[in-house]
């Protein structure tokens, strides 16, 4: 099997106004809209904000209108799956029946309302991941959300191991496929056994590299302080304008469809 | 003569955590990530393919995501491993893998890594047999499935007892007896061996293999 | 005030032994040493006596990290390392590991360089100008807007080098800083070590067991001026200047499988003093070339084109980004080559022959991995056809070829329906048999290089090829390696990749060089490293012994005959005490099977 890339290189220049923020007010953003829409099961207002947040994360960032629409094929499809057990599986006011399936106009609007959260939070996240920095928002958490710096470095030496994984996993595929029984046709063997034990030579080879990365760092003197930080990610007026603009936006939507007649809250779950 | 052998017989310890411990927590989050990822390649395109059975056909797996935990208490024998593990395990998702979930995931991560720690907890660290892996896993599995269910909607369903059933089951298998077959064999191949897990089973008389 | 107190040495070892779990024998004996501030230490031994746990020691890993038990003192600038962490220590103390993968943690070289600077507090401003310095010391100033992960393992060893002295610790710890690394890299770290010495000035301390690459074209002059021999007990067995401790014990540490400057190692073997350039050295080793009426010692020359082909390589096209999704065997024959695409390699073709040992030759990055995987079915040929049965292959990391949970059942996994007594005699044959219940992962790295080769023969595959299968390896391990592979060709073909020409000559039959995209070079193997245009071509230089043992000696027996025996004055296995000391950690260390025999060929009955 093939080497496959990982995540988006770090350090490759994110383009757009969002790439400019401050990664830990964009990840508590992100954190707070995806909460606040947990507790919303209505269609009509996730369908608003999935349309706004799909028009900003597209003003903000750079990605192309071709490539948004592909990286929203992964959860399309899930919400695409949510809607259609719902709607065949929540009782209520039969719309269409057939033998043992049925359609409710309860689970249709339930179904809709999770399939669209299902998009409001994937083209968020989209926006989230195509404008950050793994490296920067590390750094970033350490300094705006105090994490510390030992536990921000182990995260980053395993980025770093993150980075190597796709050779040492083909390397180990390959070791280990040259020593399996050929399949009746010919092919190398792929399946549960072959991936369980590429898994496990994985699992052992890091555990070991990853005592030694830890050694390295201590060696560095990481775990003293005081320390000083280089390059500080800052966090600037414009940072806590988005705060606000994000929040307000939300709150306007929020009360609108309030007023309007059409939010709806958990309860809707239960009928 | 100076002569030194940390004590690590007594578990809780207030001690601060070792920069090994850590980086072994990450590891973990790091290859299980990697793993899945990999799996998940498979993994999407089946469950696209099985249409609206796939979203039944992800309980199947559920327990899978909960290894980490287990794994990271059994080897670090540490109070809130568990919690920190999964934690550092969806960070890695989110952040470096890319997953589309979001910062939900810490969450799910979070109330996971509680689920499977208890049992663990209640043993204060110092049982590793089987029905405490077992109990790991289905508190783990447990947990997050009400977590699960109010995000993606299950209340209420005509399936929401099937779920439970499949969502526990898995829990058991994979995120609890699994771990335990884990575990034996990363302690076996010596890796693990300066870690807490290789000092008890030393005093355990383990310690010729 | 009291009066000026003497400054404390920077490394003060106080009758030290170290004992860890799972060993009965302590892995380092009351070892004692002193080293003021700029001194350079070299520490030899065989592997398994104790050189990194020395390290380990002086860093605080041991016993702060390492489940060990450590008695006796360490002391760094006066300071007992008992009481200090590992971090603590971390001011004084900068340390180049091996692996560059384990030895660089952050993702960008200017992070791993910043992060000392930033734990030691060094003011913001000025750590961007001590980034350059450092790197400028090791000469590696253009790499610092580089990815950590994109770095070559020479470029990465400098940039850990660099981050170790960043700080300006007292005590600069290398722990075989080049045997990860190809010639090229071999030679451009050890110059930025010297560089970066004489820049910061630390006391050096030197682990190694290479050192005829170490030193180069230097000799012994390119070593630390001290050293102390570490023997298979883990005690200080030598001590004292490296010229005259090297002439003095060069036989003991020949036999403990060290590699020794080549005028070490003539010296132990002839006993004359004076190196290549001395007529009675030169006199000595022509005597070796001359036969004793012992004919079994020197294998018979290659059976050139005697043996049955069993792996036809026809017009074969290597691409650069390996088309290796399916790697289906349909898709090994019959692919047509594009005109105008650049190949990694192209236009290959050759034969393999039962009987023969073939050595592939190029430089890094010539595509001698790519080559092996292709012939094994593992990655889809670009173009050409590869005709044959399925061959085996051996990784360069014997790690990722395990598959099993013990020794037996790793060797077992191959054969399908084996006669009874198989394994064992697998076993047996490769000096297994006493670790057989372990855990692979648990054997030392010969240990686990034959396991590797016994996995791989058990599969009964009629060619075995193998990826720098001597890398890494102390002497001892990397003869017994050839060995196997020599001995697995009486019934199979074996080809295997290397950068080391010394073992080409003593134990290949035949040469392939690859160098320009394609294959430049397929012969006998001595006619091929006679070849001056070859070896330009595909950037390989001859080691000072053997470019003069080949202008000395026209014919090819003689110059096998000299080599082959200045390696069999390396003992298979050390003394009895030795090797039971290095294969304790099994529950019987010790017992007679673990005290191997010396036949490392063993017959195949």
């Amino acid at each position: 099997m093939s080497a496959p890339a990982v995540g988006r290189p770090a350090g490759a220049a994110a383009v757009g106004v969002l790439a400019r923020r401050n990664p830990t007010v964009k990840l508590g953003l992100l954190f707070v809209v995806s909460l606040v829409l947990v507790f919303i099961l209505d269609p009509v207002t996730p369908a608003v904000l999935y349309v706004l947040a799909l028009i900003a994360v597209a003003a903000s960032t750079r990605i192309a209108p071709r490539a948004l629409a592909l990286l929203h094929l992964p959860f399309a499809a899930f919400g695409l799956g949510v809607f259609l057990v719902n709607a065949l599986s929540r009782p209520g006011e039969v719309l269409w029946s057939a033998g043992p399936l049925r359609i409710t106009v309860e689970g249709l609007s339930v179904g809709a309302s999770l399939a669209l959260r299902t998009l409001v939070i994937g083209v968020l996240a989209i926006g989230f991941i195509a404008s950050t920095d793994g490296v920067r928002l590390m750094h970033s958490l350490h300094q705006q959300a105090r994490l510390g710096p030992r536990v921000t470095y182990a995260v980053l030496a395993g980025y770093r191991m993150l980075q190597e994984m796709p050779r040492e996993w083909q390397t180990i595929r390959q070791a280990h496929a040259v020593r399996a029984p050929l399949r009746p046709d010919g092919t190398l063997p792929r399946g549960a056994t072959a991936l369980a034990r590429a898994s496990f030579a994985l699992l052992v080879i890091s555990v070991r590299k990853g005592e030694r990365m830890a050694q390295s760092l201590e060696s560095r003197g990481l775990g003293l302080s005081p320390r000083t930080t280089w390059r500080p990610v800052r966090l600037s007026a414009a940072d806590w304008l988005m705060a606000a603009g994000v929040l307000a936006v939300l709150g306007a939507v929020l009360l609108v469809s309030a007023m309007l007649g059409h939010l709806e809250g958990i309860d809707a779950l239960f009928g | 003569m100076v002569s030194t052998s940390p004590d690590r017989q007594t578990a809780p310890r207030r001690t601060p955590w070792p920069l090994k411990d850590l980086v072994l927590l990450v590891v973990l989050g790091v290859v299980f990530g990697f793993v899945y990822w990999v799996f998940v390649q498979a993994w999407t395109a089946l469950s696209i393919a099985m249409g609206p059975a796939g979203d039944l056909a992800q309980h199947f797996l559920a327990g899978s995501w909960l290894l980490v935990a287990p794994l990271a208490i059994a080897i670090v024998q540490r109070p809130f491993a568990g919690v920190i593990a999964e934690v550092l395990a969806s960070v890695i998702e989110v952040v470096f893998l890319g997953s589309a979930v979001g910062p939900m995931l810490f969450i799910a991560a979070a109330i996971q890594g509680v689920g499977s720690e208890l049992p663990f907890a209640a043993t204060r660290y110092r049982s590793y047999g089987w029905l405490t892996y077992a109990l790991s896993g289905l508190m783990g599995a447990g947990l997050v499935f009400f977590y699960s269910a109010l995000r993606f909607g299950w209340y209420g369903q005509d399936l929401f007892f099937t779920r439970l059933a499949i969502h526990l089951l898995s829990g058991v298998v994979l995120g609890g007896l699994l771990a335990k077959v884990i575990v034996e064999g990363l302690a076996r191949t010596g890796v693990v061996d300066n870690f807490a897990i290789g000092q008890t089973r030393l005093a355990a008389g383990h310690g010729t293999r | 005030m009291a009066p000026a107190e003497p400054v404390p040495p920077v490394l003060d070892l106080d009758g030290v032994s170290v004992t860890v779990p799972r060993r009965p024998e302590p892995i380092l004996r009351d070892v004692t040493l002193r080293l003021d501030r700029g001194e350079h230490l070299l520490v030899v031994g065989a592997s398994g006596s104790g050189k990194s746990t020395l390290l380990q020691a002086i860093t605080g890993v041991v016993p702060h990290s390492v489940l060990a038990e450590l008695t006796g003192a360490v002391r760094v600038n006066g300071r007992p390392t008992v009481e200090s962490t590992v971090v603590e220590l971390s001011g004084h103390v900068g340390t180049l590991a091996q692996d560059p993968s384990s030895g660089i943690c952050l993702p960008d070289v200017e992070q791993e360089l910043a992060l000392p600077l930033e734990n030691h507090a060094v003011p913001a401003e000025q750590i961007s100008g001590r980034i350059d310095d450092a790197l400028a010391s090791v000469g590696a100033g253009g790499l610092r807007s580089r990815r950590t992960d994109q770095l070559s393992g020479g470029e990465g060893q400098r940039v850990a080098l660099a981050a170790a002295l960043i700080t300006g610790p007292e005590l600069l710890l290398l722990d075989e800083p080049t045997s990860m690394l190809d010639p090229a890299g071999v030679t451009a770290v050890r110059e930025a070590i010297d560089a970066a010495a004489a820049a910061y000035g630390p006391a050096v301390v030197l682990v190694e067991h290479r050192l005829d690459d170490y030193a180069g074209e230097a000799g012994v002059a390119g070593l630390p001026g001290r050293v102390i021999v570490l023997g298979d007990r883990g005690d200080v067995v030598a001590a004292g200047a490296t010229a005259e401790v090297l002439t003095a014990h060069a036989a003991r540490l020949h036999a403990a499988g060290c590699w020794l400057p080549l005028e070490a190692e003539l010296r132990a073997v002839t006993g004359l003093a004076g190196g290549l350039a001395a007529p009675p050295v030169r006199e000595a080793l022509r005597g070796l070339s001359t036969p004793d009426g012992a004919p079994h010692e020197v294998r018979p020359a290659a059976r050139s084109g005697g043996g049955q082909t069993v792996l036809a390589v026809e017009g074969l096209a290597v691409s650069r980004d390996a088309p290796d999704r399916g790697s289906r065997r349909a898709r090994r024959r019959g692919v047509p080559v594009e005109r105008g695409t650049q190949y990694l390699l192209q236009d290959v073709s050759f034969r393999l022959r039962t009987g023969e040992v073939t050595a592939l030759l190029g430089s890094n990055g010539a595509g001698k991995t790519s080559l092996l995987l292709t012939l094994a079915g593992l990655v889809a040929p670009a173009g050409g056809t590869v005709t044959g049965a399925r061959p085996g292959m051996v990784f360069q990391n014997p790690e990722h070829q395990f598959l099993a949970h013990r020794v037996r059942d790793e060797v077992g996994h191959g054969p399908a329906d084996a006669p009874p007594g198989y394994v064992d005699g697998l076993l047996g044959r490769h000096r297994l048999s006493h670790l057989a219940d372990q855990s692979p992962y648990r054997l030392s790295g010969g240990e686990k290089r034959r396991l590797s080769v016994a996995a791989m023969l058990a599969h009964e595959r009629p060619v075995l090829l193998a990826d720098e299968p001597t890398f890494g390896l102390d002497r001892r391990d990397a003869l017994a390696t050839t060995a196997a592979l020599r001995s697995a060709a009486e019934r199979r073909s074996v080809l295997f990749s290397t950068h080391d020409l010394r073992t080409v000559a003593a134990a290949a039959d035949r040469v392939l060089v690859i160098a320009d995209h394609t294959l430049i070079a397929d012969g006998p193997a001595l006619q091929v490293l006679r070849d001056r245009s070859v070896l330009g071509r595909a950037g390989l230089r001859l080691p000072p012994l053997l470019e003069w043992l080949l202008a000395e000696f026209d014919g090819d027996e003689q110059v096998r005959r000299v080599l082959h025996r200045l390696d069999t004055a390396v003992p298979a296995e050390a003394a009895p005490a030795g090797s039971a000391a290095r294969t304790a950690g099994t529950a019987g260390a010790g017992a007679p099977d673990a005290t191997a025999t010396v036949s490392t060929t063993g017959d195949r009955s």
